[in-house]
């Protein structure tokens, strides 16, 4: 909006009339611009008056630049001065910030802006305007300074005078890297055997041999089970209105991919469009799991919108959800880079396709993604409506220009038969021929001579069928298909009469043999002109699109090529030159070793995010996961056997002005306590008992079997309508967003650790093991089990008492030391 | 009179103030410059607690609390043949986001369905109310009705967007009752701040990015059974619990001489003395027996058809007494809610309300009488109003362009109506609220200012704030 002369006078008369200006108060005192007017500007009128944009030529970001004005002048001086005028005017057309941009000044920010402009609005000589967007800190390439993290973060406490804490005991690092790394404590066993030797290799191979563990591929999925929104298929009843079913095959991909240590850039690749970079890869197929969790039944906006959002905040900490609608407020991100986002998704469709070994796709089958709408043109939603598109252009496909450092050219990718016609999949007719097979053996088994015949014409029937399909075209094939589809209807008809009129008695008997007779009727009409139309195998289930669509299971081919969209933003975001993805991924990981991420939103490296304190460290330990592959593993190895890792996380004994000059340890002086994760806490009631099935994969769990499985807890269904109501307590997972999980304290938390079954169960088993003992070895064991340290003198004492007030009963003994803080912390 | 429980041996008073900011700080520790509320009014308070009345599925406003007598005049006429035809401009239409295209729900309705029941003035203020509420109507004077709501979503996730504000194909944000008790601290020790009871399907959380601390608590009017994990699932004396629960303070103390200043530690030893003392006010809040025969006669416990909701309000007003902030109920089973009536509205309307008339009336009378009415806000809403036009012979759809809410107690002024629809109760013509409009009023009374509460890095528009009903305030 721009400055009009005439439009101001009205709008001055009115705000003078309406007295918003009378109100302020005569005296004027000083006000601090730095401190009182700046934030308050840079909120409210930066995103279209600074750096990011000019509108009306004017920028609001030095009191010079307010001087100079727009294209109608200076906005300081003059009583009562333009910037003012605007900010009260009554007239909703010229207040700034406009409707809907943002809030009206309060009047005691008018008054301190009048204040400060009748002073003589005073500002720095030397004021610096905001930086060109483009030179922000995260969109420039991360070079490292060649020094390891230890080195950079000690420097840094010794430039600022701050001591570190001195080492945590080894048992208490050995916890946190049992419980970071494969999501268990340790055992009395295994603390026992690297308390014999807690040297430097010795860690190493410790922590070498539990990531060579699968349970360190299901811990980590866990994390990123969260992040990549790992969802369940839920809907109303049976109709399926969010994700897709049997996306368990995604879950345990990324368990393999993360034990196989996968490059992180190649997962990404895969996810995105593994149907585009290897077709026939079933194996990697699964990654698409990622994409085909926003399927979204009823509105296609809505999945698309999820879509672009969380592919750009979980690989590129880029937020896009408010790019939908107009420019971006604070990122040098456009409406049209949305839509050309878009663009990239337009064709995505989402299928079920056959898993080798069931023929039945309810039983099992493979999520995918797949390019169905190869020539739909996007348009851009005017104001983000999705029933006003601006069709003047179709948005081509694209990246943010901002982040553009090599042209966007995907090239469309040919298609393997298989890949549009999955009936052709080697393992198709094999396993229709073995469901068939089973029917025919049980029913030579329960000797019925009908449904031994109709057994053998459905084996017959799979058979011409399916060479029918391979010879697409061939009539005299096809006739034979129809024909001994006819025959197997004809022998079901005549069987399904037979049965209902063995029957009489039944309830409405007489009109189920009516309608069998009739059925027979048309069989037999059918068996006596078969033609050459037959029903190919269900090799395959295209997802809705929308609730009004039917008949998809009919939908046997898709289309023979992919758009290759899909894959060039893979490999967009997979590009060492992305100054984003391998940081974002940085940043996630040392969060969850380290409590605190060094930027503090995980999911906006934006403008909004302030070069974080230690950039040295994430820039250095960015370009080391990079030239080492985007190896996870690298990643994990290179924290957890850091200086920092192994320092104590209390303040006791601190150096009081450490203390003193860095309370929230901003500087990392001492490691940070965490909380166990909802799943932590159950897998870990459940392993320190000696229970835990460490089973790996399969479908999802029903959460009502949760209660007696001991299955580990990724394993059971997720998603909005079902909830774990153990896992609920413990700040479960959220799987609409979870960038970064919550850790709350809340009663229910002691309610479910000293109420629950499954805490009295663990230890009741524990107790059994533990029966022999004398008291004081008791309470040394019961520690050791459940908070992997032996007590302090006085810890010894106060259980003993209390071990004799509840009568010597070793289970309660032993729950009350579940409910203990440090059972659920990783001190 | 509220019974004391007894003290527990280790219950002091803890260095702590509401364990709600202590989550929240936990979770953004990394902000610096940002502190959460400290649970303090901001404002001057005018009510200290929310009873929030959900009816769910959509009650007709024509047959509640905004009678239509035109629609009894042109009925069978479609609406263009009316002079009100104006109402289907379609201009005034497009407000309304379609959550399923095609959908059966949300077409527009054109014939014009009369009043299926008759309607009274009531109370020195004269306001007109539906047959079907006469015990909600003997309460008139204490309540300020809102004739003219209007939201945009055609369908049942309008029930999301009463509680947030936000249409349901835009993402989840914290509902009112969240953002009330991440506003203000806790007024008890013994029970959670924000509850829930009833059926809930389209959201079953409220503090989204606030955090499940903020989450309502889901209570069942049952006190063998209230809440997960209550009681214990195995056998165990109330002694040798005790006992448990002085040895984990006990332990938990000594921790906190290693690890000086670790403020989840002491939330968490805070959360236990919370936790064992919920153990018992749950079930003593759901335990009805020491209620007299009169209260319980005031609410209908004695009718057959009103004792379930009956119970509920019974149980509300005891979780009010104890300190509960934010008490919110969900009326009507279903997915959709039962006041869904799209067929035989007649016979769905007039049952569901003897269901909750009586209940509702007993409630803000047993408020008054203990003088409990003056800082408690009482809140009757439903997601949507029905259509002036008919579905099939005898229902009507729903619809978002208008509809009825109601608001007593704290701060309200009695006796009132504000804002109306036009003559076919189809939109709004005086004083248009959007549903945020309610979420703020409620939250200045509580001395809340919304803009205050924002955390960072979670934006929220304007619409999202809303405005104060200043009309209604006493």
């Amino acid at each position: 909006m721009s400055f009009h002369p005439v439009v101001f006078c009205r709008a001055l008369t009115r705000a003078l009339s309406c007295g918003v200006l009378a109100l302020l108060p005569t005296a004027v005192r000083a006000v601090d611009y730095e401190k009182e007017i700046k934030p308050l500007l840079k909120e409210r009128c930066y995103a279209c008056h600074g750096a990011l944009k000019q509108k009306a030529g004017l920028r609001l970001d030095t009191a010079t630049a307010m001087r100079k004005g727009g294209d109608n002048g200076d906005i300081l001086s003059g009583n009562p001065g333009l910037l003012l005028e605007r900010v009260t005017t009554a007239d909703k057309d010229d207040r700034m910030p406009p409707e809907g941009e943002g809030s009206m000044f309060t009047a005691e920010q008018v008054a301190k802006l009048q204040a400060w402009m009748a002073g003589g609005a005073a500002a720095p000589a030397q004021e610096k305007p905001e930086d060109d967007p483009r030179a922000h800190w995260a969109y420039q390439s991360p070079k490292s300074s060649g020094h390891s993290m230890d080195a950079l973060l000690a420097a840094r406490l010794a430039a600022k005078n701050l001591k570190p804490q001195p080492e945590a005991a080894p048992e208490l690092w050995l916890r946190r890297v049992y419980l970071d790394l494969i999501g268990l404590p340790p055992t009395p066993a295994q603390i026992h055997a690297f308390l014999k030797d807690t040297s430097a290799p010795a860690r190493l191979r410790l922590v070498d041999q539990l990531l060579s563990t699968p349970q360190y591929g299901e811990r980590w999925a866990r994390h990123f089970m969260d992040i990549w929104r790992y969802c369940d298929w839920y809907g109303l009843g049976a109709q399926l209105r969010h994700s897709q079913k049997h996306l368990w095959h995604w879950r345990d991909w990324i368990v393999e991919s993360l034990n196989a240590d996968k490059g992180y850039d190649q997962m990404i690749v895969q996810m995105l469009a593994a149907d585009e970079l290897a077709p026939q890869d079933r194996g990697n197929l699964r990654a698409t799991g990622f994409l085909a969790r926003s399927y979204y039944l009823f509105n296609r906006t809505t999945w698309l919108d999820e879509t672009i959002e969380h592919t750009c905040r979980a690989f590129l900490g880029l937020t896009m959800q408010c790019v939908k609608c107009h420019d971006h407020k604070y990122d040098p991100i456009e409406q049209t880079d949305y839509y050309r986002m878009r663009a990239i998704f337009e064709p995505l469709h989402v299928r079920l396709d056959p898993w080798e070994g069931e023929s039945d796709l309810e039983k099992n089958g493979l999520p995918r993604v797949y390019d169905l709408h190869l020539d739909q043109l996007t348009y851009r939603h005017v104001r983000g409506d999705e029933k006003n598109e601006d069709k003047s252009r179709p948005m081509p496909p694209g990246v943010p220009r901002v982040l553009e450092f090599a042209s966007f050219e995907p090239k469309a990718v040919k298609l393997p038969p298989a890949s549009s016609r999955p009936v052709l999949l080697p393992f198709v007719l094999k396993d229709h021929l073995a469901a068939a097979d089973q029917q025919l053996a049980q029913a030579q088994k329960s000797g019925d001579a009908g449904a031994v015949k109709l057994a053998g014409l459905r084996l017959a029937m799979i058979q011409a069928v399916y060479a029918a399909d391979l010879a697409k075209g061939d009539k005299a094939i096809a006739q034979a298909a129809a024909l001994a589809e006819a025959r197997y209807g004809e022998a079901k008809a005549e069987d399904d009469l037979a049965k209902a009129e063995a029957a009489p008695k039944a309830k409405d008997a007489d009109k189920k043999i009516k309608t069998a007779r009739e059925a027979l009727e048309k069989a037999r009409t059918k068996m006596s002109a078969p033609g050459d139309a037959y029903t190919s195998l269900t090799a395959s289930f295209k997802a809705q699109e929308g609730p009004a669509e039917n008949g998809n299971a009919k939908v046997q081919t898709y289309p023979e090529t992919s758009t290759g969209r899909r894959l060039a933003l893979a490999r967009w975001i997979a590009d060492k030159r992305n100054p984003l993805t391998a940081r974002v991924l940085v940043n996630h990981v040392w969060a969850r070793h380290f409590g605190v991420p060094l930027v503090a939103d995980v999911g906006d490296f934006g403008r909004r995010a302030t070069a974080p304190l230690h950039q040295d460290v994430l820039d250095s330990l960015t370009t080391g996961f990079m030239e080492n592959g985007w190896s996870m593993k690298w990643l994990h190895r290179t924290m957890v056997l850091s200086e920092l890792y192994r320092r104590s996380s209390s303040n006791a004994g601190a150096d009081p002005r450490t203390l003193a000059a860095d309370p929230d340890n901003h500087f990392l002086w001492r490691m940070n306590p965490r909380r166990m994760e909802s799943q932590l806490v159950r897998d870990s009631l459940l392993h320190l008992s000696g229970r835990l099935d460490l089973t790996l994969g399969g479908p999802s769990l029903d959460p009502a079997k949760a209660e007696t499985s001991l299955r580990r807890s990724l394993y059971f269904i997720q998603n909005a309508d079902v909830e774990h109501r153990f896992l609920a307590v413990f700040d479960n997972s959220n799987v609409l967003e979870c960038y970064r999980r919550n850790e709350s304290v809340v009663p229910q938390q002691a309610l479910a650790l000293t109420n629950s079954g499954l805490s009295r169960d663990c230890a009741n088993v524990l107790a059994a093991s533990l029966a022999k003992l004398d008291a004081p070895a008791f309470i040394d064991q019961s520690f050791l089990a459940i908070l992997g340290r032996l007590p302090l003198e006085v810890e010894r004492q106060a259980s003993l008492e209390g071990f004799r007030a509840l009568n010597e009963d070793r289970s309660l003994f032993l729950q009350a030391l579940i409910n203990h803080n440090d059972f659920v912390t990783l001190r | 009179m509220i019974p004391r429980l007894p003290p527990t041996p280790f219950l002091r008073r803890d260095i702590l103030g509401g364990l709600g900011s202590i989550a929240m700080a936990s979770m953004l520790r990394a902000e610096e410059s940002w502190l959460p509320p400290d649970g303090l009014p901001m404002i001057p308070q005018r009510a200290k607690r929310v009873i929030w009345l959900f009816m769910r599925g959509g009650v007709s406003h024509m047959e509640s609390f905004d009678p239509k007598p035109m629609l009894t005049k042109y009925a069978g006429k479609s609406i263009g043949e009316t002079p009100y035809k104006e109402v289907q401009n379609p201009e005034k239409l497009k407000k309304v986001r379609v959550v399923v295209v095609n959908d059966a729900n949300g077409q527009q309705r054109n014939v014009i369905y009369p009043l299926q029941t008759g309607y009274k003035r009531y109370g020195q203020c004269g306001v007109e109310i539906s047959d079907w509420f006469p015990n909600i109507g003997s309460c008139a004077d204490e309540i300020a009705f809102i004739r003219s709501m209007w939201t945009t979503d055609d369908n049942h996730g309008a029930q999301v967007q009463f509680h947030s504000g936000r249409h349901m194909l835009e993402p989840r944000v914290p509902t009112l009752g969240a953002w009330v008790t991440y506003g203000l601290g806790s007024m008890t020790d013994n029970l959670p701040s924000f509850i829930n009871m009833g059926p809930r399907f389209f959201d079953v959380r409220d503090g989204h990015y606030l955090g499940p601390a903020y989450d309502a608590v889901n209570l069942k009017v049952d006190p063998k059974n209230p809440l997960t994990y209550a009681a214990p699932e195995f056998q165990i004396g109330r002694t040798q619990q005790e006992a448990q629960f002085d040895l984990i303070h006990r332990l938990n103390g000594l921790n906190a001489e290693q690890y000086p200043g670790d403020k989840t530690l002491a939330a968490r030893m805070k959360s236990y003395q919370l936790a064992f003392n919920m153990q018992t006010a749950v079930p003593e809040t759901m335990n009805l027996d020491a209620e007299s025969a009169e209260t319980k006669k005031l609410y209908g416990m004695d009718d057959k058809v009103a004792e379930p909701f009956a119970r509920q309000l019974m149980v509300a007003r005891r979780l009010a007494e104890r300190g509960v902030r934010f008490i919110q109920l969900q009326h009507g089973d279903g997915a959709a809610g039962a006041w869904d009536s799209h067929s035989g509205l007649k016979k769905n309307h007039s049952s569901l309300a003897q269901q909750v008339d009586k209940p509702i009336s007993g409630l803000l009378k047993d408020l008054k009488q203990r003088g409990m009415l003056d800082d408690t806000l009482v809140v009757f809403a439903t997601e949507f109003g029905r259509t002036p036009g008919s579905q099939g012979s005898d229902g009507r759809d729903h619809h978002p362009y208008g509809f009825s809410v109601w608001m007593a107690g704290g701060g309200i002024k009695g006796g009132m109506i504000h804002g109306g629809t036009d003559e076919l109760g189809f939109h709004p013509v005086e004083h248009p609220h959007y549903v945020t409009d309610v979420h703020a009023t409620i939250l200045h009374l509580l001395g809340l200012d919304p803009h205050r509460l924002e955390i960072p890095g979670r934006k929220r528009l304007e619409r999202d704030f809303g405005k104060v009903i200043p009309q209604i305030l006493a």
